[in-house]
């Protein structure tokens, strides 16, 4: 089987809106590939192999030296096309036209397993020989792809539940047994595809992996009219999302994005591992504050996340907590299928018996999560808004009556976030975006007031519709006062809404302060650049939150 | 060097003027004496005494605008004078009647390229190479990502899309005049044998063609109350504007797609709304606006209709040639 059949799956199915119609095409795609290339195809479509080979910009820099090739011509190129690995697949139709080699018509198997792991092995001038010559030998339709692999920017609009529906519809078996098995580390292999599109469920082999997470929608007003006693209410954490699995002896971490991080938290796996039970914990991972007992700032957990094995003094540092919210499987019997509140009390009793019975301390880095008793829906909404003053994003509110399904199903979970805080502000710079954005400046620097100075205090992407951004685009285009490179200095003249999460001093900006997940919340037509708010501002916001 | 007022040819309000002959090229807004390059809309506006431009494009102008034109008309290659100039059209390949113009004054050669495009066409006469001192070219493609495919390799991959998907309906939008034709002329000889339909704006371009002797398809001119199931498996070309709004609601079970050059992007694809995207053009592509500056000969270059600043730079650095920039 060929590559050029990955290729044309690509051009399917980033070109199909329709989820039945993607469904269908892998579903065909499965059926007419061999066992191992369908492995690669669903490593590659689900994003687990991002793995970098080269940057975009060393691509770039190899074509314009192997081709003599102006590097300005490719970098205006970039600004219209918005991805090097395209870029130079566009540019490659110039100087592969009349080539004379002979096509190689490789799998997609040899390219990842053996041509493209060659390549790392190679001194950088036999790279760069090698790469020109795969882009001579590779059929034209192959190039995307393989520029796309070789720089780790593949991706295409196809979701994990995709796959799992189209295998699920391959084979006939239900979407939770297929989710369950693509949790985890998937490695490419005959093994790995067969496991996944065997008939036979079998047990052993799930043993180690989570379950499909269930996740939690946003608020809708129509709960308002639910009674208050339906529904179970927790404070939302802004941690890592996690399932806690202890079986046959063994503790695995798992996050929402199916990682293994077991190495990263290893003095949990320790603890844990002590409990004489067997169990499966849906919970959260976060960096705590054992004096105030609410979490520290995400910031902090952030230094644990990309560390693995971290050593004794980052432990203490950083300390962490695992808080349980659910309790999905114990001593080897599945009880996602009970009612949430009957899980709880199972939660709570075994929470008991192991602070007791274990023989380590498990109470400083294990808790289950506290529950809230809203009084009415106007005081579930007092604390809401209280949220901010222990660290949580607002509230989890979960119908007590649920089973613990997989996916955002509706009507079982909600979240209820606090309001974001808001400034408005003044835009000042615009840049260039990338991939789906490029050719429009998507990317907006804000300023506040300082005196009579404007001071850029925060970046944002989101928050326009595609109406709004092609406007804004045009607006841009008429009233740049200078270019620098893809950045245009802006005449200041229109004021945008910006909301933010947290705010905090920093000294890296000349602000003095960093705000979190900034985003465009509505474009004030109505506000002049007077009306924006000052720098003063913001400090007053920090210190009421504070 | 001459001060821009001097040139034979200059920008005036945004329009290229000959100020000598006291005459227009493909005007926006009404003057005396207009030379029409093409009967696209964006080259024609109503309300000029007088137009000038070949006889094919005088009988498409027609028919899409009605008789109540003055239009004067000569053949490919044939001179006719303005006040000492020497001005003929020559064949651009962009669309049936497309033409470059050339003045000579005083032994002075000036071609305006019109759009225009060097690949295979059978809907039009190919574009002519023509010598010459000023060159005022389009560079709507000035950039070496452009690089058209075969167009019966476009045509192929359309043919493919729609058999593929027996059970939808096809919308193919594209630009009724030239477009619309040579797609219909080159679909026409693919493995695609359903039933094609046309808008009216098509359908009715695609008569003046044959009366103008190009061999085009018969298509079925599409009603707005057709059975559904009819349409099952067959294509429809459309123009552009019908792709936003209520028109679409008109059929069930549809695919949607585009054919631009513009398509050869993906970020530009994903964000045009349509479901796919055909990179086919009658406008010359990066390798095409390179041969056409060397051909001419032209020791001079302009740039208008896209961006030229890449494409100046390049001229300037690697070919030496002279490129010049029209004051507005």
């Amino acid at each position: 089987m060929s590559l050029k059949k990955f290729s044309e799956l690509f051009g399917d199915l980033d070109s199909i809106n329709s989820t039945n119609n993607k469904i269908e095409v892998l579903k065909n795609y499965f059926l007419s590939n061999d066992p191992i290339d369908n492995s690669w195809a669903i490593y590659l479509l689900t994003g687990k192999s991002n793995k970098r080979f080269i940057s975009g910009r060393y691509l770039k820099n190899l074509f314009s030296q192997m081709y003599e090739y102006p590097q300005w011509l490719i970098d205006t190129c970039y600004l219209k096309v918005g991805d090097s690995a395209e870029v130079i697949t566009l540019l490659l139709k110039n100087k592969t036209n009349s080539r004379k080699k002979k096509l190689s018509n490789i799998s997609l198997n040899e390219l990842l397993s053996v041509t493209i792991p060659a390549l790392s092995k190679l001194n950088e001038e036999e790279k760069n020989l090698e790469i020109k010559n795969l882009w001579e030998t590779l059929p034209e339709d192959n190039h995307l792809i393989f520029n796309k692999i070789l720089t780790g920017t593949f991706r295409v609009g196809v979701s994990i539940g995709l796959i799992t529906k189209s295998i699920s519809k391959l084979i006939n078996i239900d979407e939770e047994i297929i989710s369950h098995r693509l949790m985890g580390d998937f490695k490419p292999s005959i093994d790995s595809y067969e496991f996944l599109i065997n008939k036979n469920i079998n047990l052993q082999e799930l043993n180690s992996k989570p379950f499909p997470f269930l996740l939690a929608n946003t608020i809708e007003d129509k709960i308002f009219k639910n009674s208050l006693n339906d529904f179970q209410f927790e404070w939302k954490y802004d941690g890592i999302r996690m399932q806690l699995i202890k079986r046959l002896g063994n503790v695995s971490l798992w996050t929402r994005g199916q990682e293994l991080v077991n190495e990263s938290f290893p003095e949990l796996v320790e603890k844990m591992s002590h409990i004489k039970d067997d169990f499966v914990l849906d919970g959260e991972l976060l960096v705590w504050d054992f004096k105030e007992q609410i979490p520290f700032d995400f910031s902090l957990l952030q230094k644990r996340i990309n560390r693995k094995s971290p050593t004794r003094s980052i432990q203490i540092k950083y300390p962490i907590i695992f808080i349980a919210y659910d309790l999905l499987e114990i001593n080897g019997r599945d009880i996602r299928e009970i009612k949430l509140e009957n899980r709880r009390i199972e939660l709570e009793k075994y929470f008991s018996k192991w602070k007791i019975k274990t023989e380590n301390n498990i109470s400083d880095i294990f808790k289950i999560c506290d529950l809230i008793f809203p009084k009415d829906w106007t005081d579930a909404l007092t604390y809401k808004e209280k949220s901010r003053e222990n660290n949580t994003e607002g509230l989890i509110i979960k119908k007590k009556t649920s089973i613990y399904s997989s996916g955002r199903k509706k009507g079982i979970w909600w979240k209820y976030k606090v309001d974001p805080m808001q400034l408005d502000a003044v835009l000042i710079y615009a840049k260039g975006g990338s991939g789906r954005r490029a050719g429009l400046y998507t990317d907006y620097s804000f300023a506040l007031w300082k005196d009579k100075e404007l001071i850029k205090f925060a970046s944002a992407y989101s928050g326009l519709t595609n109406i709004e951004i092609k406007e804004l685009d045009k607006w841009i285009r008429k009233n740049t006062i200078e270019k620098f490179g893809p950045v245009r200095s802006l005449k200041p003249e229109m004021v945008f809404e910006i909301s933010f999460e947290k705010i905090q001093i920093s000294k890296r900006h000349k602000s003095g302060i960093a705000v979190r997940f900034p985003r465009i919340t509505k474009w004030r037509k109505d506000k002049k650049i007077n009306d924006a708010d000052s720098l003063e501002n913001a400090y007053e916001l920090m210190k009421k939150i504070s | 060097m001459r001060t821009k007022q001097e040139y034979l040819i200059r920008y005036k309000d945004g329009n290229l003027y000959c100020e000598l002959a006291d005459i227009w090229i493909d005007p926006s807004k009404p003057v005396k004496k207009a030379l029409i390059t093409h009967a696209h809309f964006d080259h024609f506006t109503f309300g000029c005494e007088e137009y000038i431009s070949t006889k094919e494009t005088a009988i498409l102008l027609k028919e899409r605008v009605g008789d109540n034109i003055k239009i004067k008309t000569f053949e490919y290659g044939e001179e006719f004078k303005i006040n000492g100039i020497n001005i003929s059209f020559h064949p651009s390949g962009h669309i049936l009647g497309s033409s470059q113009i050339r003045f000579i004054f005083a032994e002075e050669k000036w071609l305006i390229s019109g759009d225009f495009k060097l690949q295979k066409d059978q809907t039009c006469k190919e574009y002519e190479i023509v010598k010459t001192d000023y060159l005022i070219s389009e560079c709507t493609f000035g950039l070496p990502i452009f690089k058209w495919n075969e167009s019966n390799k476009v045509a192929n991959d359309i043919s493919k899309w729609i058999t593929n998907s027996p059970e939808k309906t096809s919308l193919l939008f594209c630009y009724s005049l030239g477009k619309a034709q040579r797609l219909l002329n080159e679909i026409s000889q693919t493995n695609f044998k359903g039933n094609i339909y046309s808008h009216g704006s098509i359908h009715k371009m695609n008569k003046s063609y044959r009366e103008l002797g190009i061999d085009i398809k018969d298509t079925i001119k599409i009603e707005n109350k057709k059975k559904i199931d009819e349409l099952k498996g067959s294509l429809i070309l459309l123009p552009p504007s019908l792709s936003k709004g209520s028109y679409l609601k008109n059929f069930k079970n549809i695919q949607t797609a585009f054919a631009s050059g513009w398509m050869s992007i993906r970020a530009l694809r994903k964000r045009s709304g349509y479901d796919k995207g055909f990179a086919i053009s009658d406008h010359a592509d990066w390798d095409g606006i390179l041969e056409v500056v060397k051909k001419s000969e032209a020791k001079n270059v302009f740039f208008h209709h896209g961006d030229s600043e890449a494409l100046s730079k390049y001229l300037v650095e690697k070919e030496s040639i002279n490129v010049l920039l029209f004051g507005s």
